[in-house]
């Protein structure tokens, strides 16, 4: 049913709206009928506490009624047949009818009508409960509740009575209370919600200022309110002598600005200073030990041909393991034999460089180490107090190394130059020549050299190399043994060198003179592969690849036996091992021109390793090769 | 397996407590009072007749409210130019008992007829809120706010009259008395066919509705004041 009244059109109830708007508009508290302007009429009827009733009525336009006013307003109970007079028109005032209580009863209709002789001009029709209009609230005052700290805002309690005339006591009339209130300067009043209590408290009022409130009730179950009471004034001008405070809290500008400041302050300290610096700041960080771009995790995986190539692209690197000269240094130095082309090598190449450099100067050219300089003349003859063993670090003068370093390149370049000694070491003589800073190579060389009087066979395998007059400085190292031996792969040049330093006792004392040197590195392999050169017959030619070779396969063991007894070393390194006059560990061999040392990744501790045989950074293997 | 049990359980438990209180909370939003310290039924139990008459009182002032809004709704939608208002109202179908008519009256009336009166008319309107429900939905386009409201107020009616015969039991115990209240006869002048008649027939009965319900709140007070506050409310 209901949806099919919903799609009736709207047009009637559009209009009935707008009729009941000009109803209500015209129609102040009871539905009228329409009366004429100027006629009589009803303006109200009014019951104060639901036991009287009163109803008043304007005389309209007087000229028109010629008769005088005999307006009579007549009213009939539901109940009643017939109308009846106003029984009184004085009590309420003029043009008024008051109904006291015997006259009114609360929830019977009326109807009242005022009409005289001949018409009617007004009827209303209603009951008293529905015209309840309570009298305002009498007895108003207020006392203070509180003064703020700042002593700019008051509180104060506001009471009243009910209107005398509503019976609230015996709960006959229940009424309800809105109190109204603003400034003595202001027109707007500001309202607070009706409450069903006597009092009612005002927070918040201004010191220095005066105040107006007015109250008025309603019944609580209707909706109009009655009149408004008498306005109270409070003031409270007159106590604000004291209180001389800015009324209105001044926009606090000094705040601001201080706020404004120290923000900024705060804000440029922490841009300037990101989170880190601030940090390095007030915290800074201890460094731990590291190395630039290597992963600790590599090294504990034992990733070592990572680790090499990293430690390869460091040319920053500084081993602090050995704190020897670098081993580039007796590359550099050269032999200032003229034969000394290097033809295709690497290491020809380098040698040859380091032969122009050392033509000029025996001295070492080392870039980054604070080595001895270049041109030590003196050849360090007189140190001849190298022991046998790796394991004294004599403390040999550093540029006496050098220098006997510097000897035995030349020793090893002449030798190269010279030869066709398919020679023996040359892993050896590679290793000699990659391995480490220290030159110590060199002298155990030279002492192995000296010490092997006997030139040793001819490597035929030598002769296989190209460049038979080219000296390789390197000796491939394959691996480190676990015992700590070091294992070579053959060098591809070396041996020639060998062979050709052999020759030489000058070479050889260097050898020797070489074992002085305080260098860790003067192990007993060192040693053994000077002596091993001269005895070591056979050779396998590739150097280069990192490939085991058992001939290649030195220990020290094995070395050390040879220095004891060269003699059997001969024959040990006849044995396929290959005594290895110095070498460090090399990691990978890359290509015939060059090899990556293991500088770090060794199983053997650092300074085991130190122990056993010092070793060349790939760093320095770097800078050699090209 | 156990413990996911136990915390299934024990978690099952607090959706369910929450769930009812939501629900309670929804079911008892819209009323008045609130919910009875003794539950029905419960004989050790007693809430104080103060208490009791506080409830009364605030569901009988409710009732009024609504009633009064759904007439003046009513007028304004319904009765505008149609001249319900020059005639006179017809009379309630409660006129039949007789109640005070004035402050006096009210006052000198026996505070227990008093209010088995209020029980009378309380009863005498259960069985026209009913209807009343339902034929205003027949109406044509009735907004949904007049519709709410007869519903509430037949609701709240029901409750008020329980509350008064707990009040009326407690006031005078074992006196049942007369049961008295009107009956109402006026659903065939609901169900008019003319849609005039009908509506003119609701306007009536809402009116009375109001009417009544005044007459109810008006009682209630004053013997909430008489008999608890010892007439000084």
């Amino acid at each position: 049913m209901l949806n099919a009244g919903a799609a009736e059109p709207r047009g009637m109830d559009l209009w009935q709206l707008l009729f009941t708007l000009a109803l209500i508009c015209a129609n102040d508290s009871l539905p009228t009928s329409e009366v004429p302007l100027g006629e009589p009429q009803i303006v109200k009827c009014r019951s104060p506490e639901m036991e009287t009733f009163s109803c008043h009525w304007t005389d309209g336009d007087v000229h028109n009624h010629t008769a005088p006013r005999t307006m009579q307003l007549l009213y009939m109970k539901r109940g009643d047949e017939e109308w009846k007079e106003c029984p009184d028109y004085v009590t309420a005032g003029e043009n008024s009818c008051y109904f006291n209580t015997s006259y009114t009863s609360v929830w019977i209709p009326y109807c009242v009508k005022l009409a005289n002789e001949n018409k009617v001009f007004d009827e209303k029709c209603f009951s008293v409960d529905e015209i309840v209009l309570p009298d305002p609230p009498i007895n108003l005052n207020w006392t203070l509740l509180n003064i703020s700290l700042t002593g700019i805002h008051v509180d104060i309690q506001v009471r009243w009575e009910p209107p005398p005339t509503a019976d609230v006591r015996k709960g006959w009339v229940t009424l309800e209370y809105e109190l109204q209130y603003k400034e003595v300067n202001e027109t707007k009043w500001k309202e607070l919600e009706p409450v069903c209590s006597t009092t009612v408290p005002l927070y918040s009022l201004k010191m220095g200022r005066d105040y107006e409130i007015r109250i008025r009730s309603r019944q609580r179950t209707s909706e109009k309110f009655g009149e408004f009471s008498e306005t109270l004034s409070v003031s409270f001008s007159m106590a604000s002598e004291a209180v001389l405070c800015a009324e209105e809290i001044q926009f606090p500008w000094l705040f601001i600005v201080i706020f404004g400041t120290c923000g900024l302050v705060v804000v440029m300290f922490l841009i300037l200073f990101s989170k880190q610096r601030l940090k390095m700041l007030i915290l800074p960080p201890i460094p731990a030990p590291k190395i630039k771009g290597i992963d600790p995790d590599l090294l504990k995986k034992g990733k070592l041909e990572e680790v090499n190539s990293i430690l390869a692209s460091h040319d920053s690197y500084k081993p602090q393991l050995y704190n020897d000269d670098l081993w580039v240094e007796f590359i550099e130095l050269d032999i200032d034999d003229p034969d000394e082309k290097t033809e295709g090598s690497d290491t020809d190449r380098l040698l040859s460089d380091a032969h122009m450099k050392s033509h000029s100067c025996l001295g070492v050219k080392d870039d980054d180490s604070g080595r001895a300089s270049c041109c030590e003349p003196d050849m360090p003859e007189t140190d001849f107090s190298a022991s046998d063993t790796c394991d004294g670090t004599s403390d040999t003068d550093q540029s006496k190394k050098i220098s006997e370093k510097e000897e035995t390149l030349l020793c090893l370049d002449q030798k190269d130059n010279n030869k066709s000694f398919t020679n023996l070491d040359d892993p050896a003589n590679q290793q000699l020549i990659s391995q480490s800073e220290d030159n110590q190579s060199r002298p155990p060389f030279a002492d192995s050299i000296e010490s092997l009087s006997p030139v040793p066979p001819v490597r035929t395998q030598l002769s296989n190399q190209s460049s038979v007059t080219n000296i390789d400085f390197y000796a491939q190292v394959s691996d480190i043994t676990p015992a700590g031996s070091v294992v070579l792969s053959p060098g591809q040049k070396n041996k020639t060198g060998r062979a050709q330093c052999e020759a030489h006792t000058e070479p050889a004392a260097q050898c020797q003179s070489n074992f002085t040197m305080d260098n860790a590195y003067f192990c007993e392999a060192d040693v053994k592969k000077c002596i091993a050169v001269t005895s070591h017959e056979e050779v396998e030619p590739h150097v280069q690849d990192q490939s085991f070779n058992e001939d290649t396969y030195f220990t020290t063991e094995s070395l050390t036996t040879t220095a004891v007894n060269p003699s059997t070393a001969a024959e040990e390194a006849s044995s396929s091992e290959m005594p290895v006059p110095d070498y460090t560990s090399i990691h990978i061999v890359h290509s015939p021109q060059g090899l990556v040392l293991n500088a770090t990744a060794l199983p053997v501790p650092d300074k085991e390793f130190m122990v056993s045989c010092g070793y060349v950074s790939t760093d320095q293997l770097n800078k050699i090769m090209p | 397996m156990i413990t996911t049990m136990n915390n299934k359980g024990a978690s099952l438990k607090g959706v369910l407590l929450v769930f009812l209180l939501i629900s309670n909370m929804f079911l008892t939003k819209k009323s008045v009072t609130s919910l009875p310290i003794c539950p029905s039924g419960s004989v050790n139990c007693q809430v104080s007749l103060g208490e009791l008459f506080d409830r009364a009182v605030k569901l009988s002032h409710y009732i009024h409210f609504l009633s009064s809004e759904m007439f003046n709704e009513f007028d304004e939608r319904y009765a505008q130019g149609r001249g319900f208002i020059t005639k006179a109202v017809n009379g309630c179908h409660t006129a039949s008992l007789t109640t005070p008519e004035d402050k006096e009256q009210a006052q000198q009336i026996h505070h227990e007829d008093l209010l088995n009166l209020v029980l009378g008319v309380l009863r005498s309107w259960n069985d026209p809120l009913l209807h009343l429900v339902t034929e205003v939905q027949r109406i044509k386009e009735a907004p949904n706010t007049i519709l709410w409201k007869a519903a509430e107020i037949e609701e709240q009616n029901k409750r008020l009259l329980e509350g008064m015969e707990k009040i009326v039991g407690r006031v005078q115990p074992g006196d049942t008395g007369n049961e008295v209240y009107s009956r109402w006869s006026g659903l065939p002048s609901l169900q008019l066919a003319d849609e005039d008649s009908r509506l003119f027939a609701f306007y009536n009965l809402l009116h009375c509705l109001r009417r009544d319900s005044h007459k109810i709140d008006n009682y209630l007070k004053l013997l909430k004041c008489r008999l608890i506050h010892d007439s000084n409310c």
